[in-house]
């Protein structure tokens, strides 16, 4: 557990600046609510938490889609993998480290979304169920990247991942609702997007918990994939 | 005990995604590396030794064969604690060199005093102390690549396997680094060593093996392949080197080479002629004549010669 924990932490410093980033984001937010009349800019203050929320979905989907390709271009790869590290392990690391990223976020906006949309009248615990719904979705999202990253460039990554992603959601419109929940990012960020003053959502757990055991799913499938691909030799 | 390091029959193919064109860079390769010898891996720019080192290394899988590496099948996690590896142009993580070494011990399950202690060892070792607390961004080439040593020394491995690990140092660091290495066989260690310079892998190793084009063309203990048995130098006394083809003449005394089967011959010429022999040597080829024997390229290069 520990070689896990520590590739983890040396994934989210190795993305500190591309997290600062998003953090600014939350920090426009707070400085909204500091500045504006909030009851009079109520409804912009939930737009923009909203936009917020799913600017970290797409972060996720870079994060998870470039981590191993950067390190097996830059080669930095090797010395980790030189040590007593199994490629489960590397790709686990990185996953915890994609969720910790996420969750550094997914705090963060959840602090200060209770806060400023809180004086607004949206309820606080809410807020967190929101974030709740988006760090699952965060951390799916970047799994799936994760799983097609170890086998594909990045660009390709982030395709396959929107396909995959992308594909229930078209097929819940086109046949049944339920097919929404097969990989259930959008539907999760549905939750968030359709959530407003007047009806702020029903706290469903469901996709959660699906989203939750859709991660794990993915993490075995990328980690069998990753145990069999050469790492020597940068993915094109 | 068995054998550090062993390839059996290990062939790697790469394919070429667009052009499904195929690429063997190693071709049945067959070598066994005992324990606490160094052994020098030597191979023209392309012959497949960093593939070779990869498949040990478990980064990749061989196409056909096996391998294996202290006892267990190539790319067996737990057996890379016992084993320190530095890459060719080594690439590390921009942090402070101290907690970089410390980070790559705590991967292989080293934590607490001991960590700490050890890391201070193998810094002092590449002479990188004073520089602990530098971020590896702002180092040379050369210190990154002692940094590299003292990240794959860091776990005090039983098998150290180095793909070029002095060629970004200066003379100064080579040579510390030369002793690093015969010190670390004198501690039992085995260490696998793939390098371009000869006469460095002449001075250091017991044994070495030549790859070329992904087939192993030459192997041996280094002093058995620089004897090579088939000519003996003749240092004499009292004869003009006229006598004797190729003869050279200093202070008196005449040297030459002959045929092993001739210098009977050769000793009897010397003393009808009322000479007196000094010595007579089998003559020593250097590691780069051999070289560029097994690789094809001593005709080529002596052709370039003449014309």
């Amino acid at each position: 557990m520990k070689p896990v924990l520590l590739i983890a932490v040396n994934f989210v410093r190795e993305q500190r600046w591309p997290i600062f980033v998003l953090l600014l984001w939350v920090l426009l937010l707070a400085f909204l609510g500091l500045v504006t009349d909030i009851q009079r800019e109520r409804e912009d203050l939930l737009f923009i938490f909203k936009q917020v929320a799913i600017y970290v979905v797409l972060f996720s989907i870079f994060f998870g889609g470039s981590a191993t390709y950067n390190e097996r271009k830059s080669r930095r790869i090797l010395a980790v993998l030189s040590k007593g590290v199994a490629r489960r392990q590397y790709l686990s690391g990185l996953i915890i480290g994609v969720a910790i990223s996420c969750c550094i976020y997914g705090f963060s906006l959840g602090l200060t979304g209770s806060w400023a949309l809180g004086q607004a009248g949206f309820p606080v615990s809410q807020v967190w169920f929101l974030m709740a719904c988006l760090i699952a979705a965060c951390v799916l999202a970047g799994t799936v990247a994760l799983m097609f990253s170890t086998f594909l460039n990045p660009f390709f990554a982030a395709g396959a991942t929107g396909i995959v992603l992308g594909l229930p959601f078209v097929a819940s419109r086109l046949f049944a609702p339920w097919a929404g929940y097969s990989v259930p990012v959008v539907a999760l960020t549905g939750t968030i997007m359709r959530a407003s003053y007047r009806h702020p959502g029903e706290r469903d757990w469901f996709p959660v918990m699906l989203a939750l055991g859709e991660i794990v799913i993915f993490w075995i499938l990328g980690a069998w994939i990753f145990s069999r691909v050469d790492v020597a030799v940068a993915v094109e | 005990m068995g054998l550090a390091l062993e390839f059996d029959g290990v062939s790697k193919e790469y394919r070429n995604f667009p052009s499904r064109r195929t690429v063997r860079a190693l071709d049945g390769f067959t070598l066994q590396v005992e324990h606490g010898e160094i052994f020098g891996f030597l191979g023209p720019n392309g012959a497949g030794k960093s593939t070779a080192i990869h498949l040990a290394m478990g980064f990749m899988r061989p196409t056909h064969g096996k391998g294996r590496m202290l006892g267990e099948a190539f790319g067996h996690a737990r057996t890379r604690r016992r084993v320190g590896f530095l890459a060719e142009n080594v690439a590390l993580y921009h942090r402070r060199a101290g907690r970089l070494v410390r980070f790559y011990g705590a991967l292989n399950g080293m934590g607490g005093a001991q960590l700490s202690k050890r890391a201070a060892e193998v810094l002092e070792a590449v002479n990188l102390t004073d520089l602990a607390s530098r971020n590896v961004g702002k180092y040379s080439r050369g210190m990154v690549q002692r940094l590299g040593l003292a990240q794959a020394l860091v776990n005090d491995p039983e098998l150290l396997i180095l793909d070029e690990p002095t060629s970004a140092l200066d003379p100064l660091s080579r040579v510390a680094v030369r002793e690093l290495l015969i010190h670390m066989r004198s501690q039992g260690k085995t260490i696998f060593l793939s390098s371009h310079l000869l006469s460095e892998v002449e001075l250091v190793c017991d044994r070495v093996a030549v790859l070329h084009r992904g087939r192993l063309v030459r192997q041996g203990k280094i002093a058995d392949l620089l004897q090579s048995g088939e000519q003996v130098e003749v240092v004499a006394r009292g004869i003009v080197p006229d006598a004797f083809a190729g003869a050279i003449a200093h202070d008196g005394v005449v040297s030459f080479s002959v045929p092993t089967k001739a210098q009977r011959q050769s000793l009897e010429q010397v003393w009808s002629l009322g000479g007196e022999v000094i010595s007579v040597n089998p003559v020593r080829r250097s590691l780069e004549e051999i070289f560029l024997e097994v690789t094809g390229n001593g005709e080529s290069s002596r052709e370039k010669g003449a014309s």
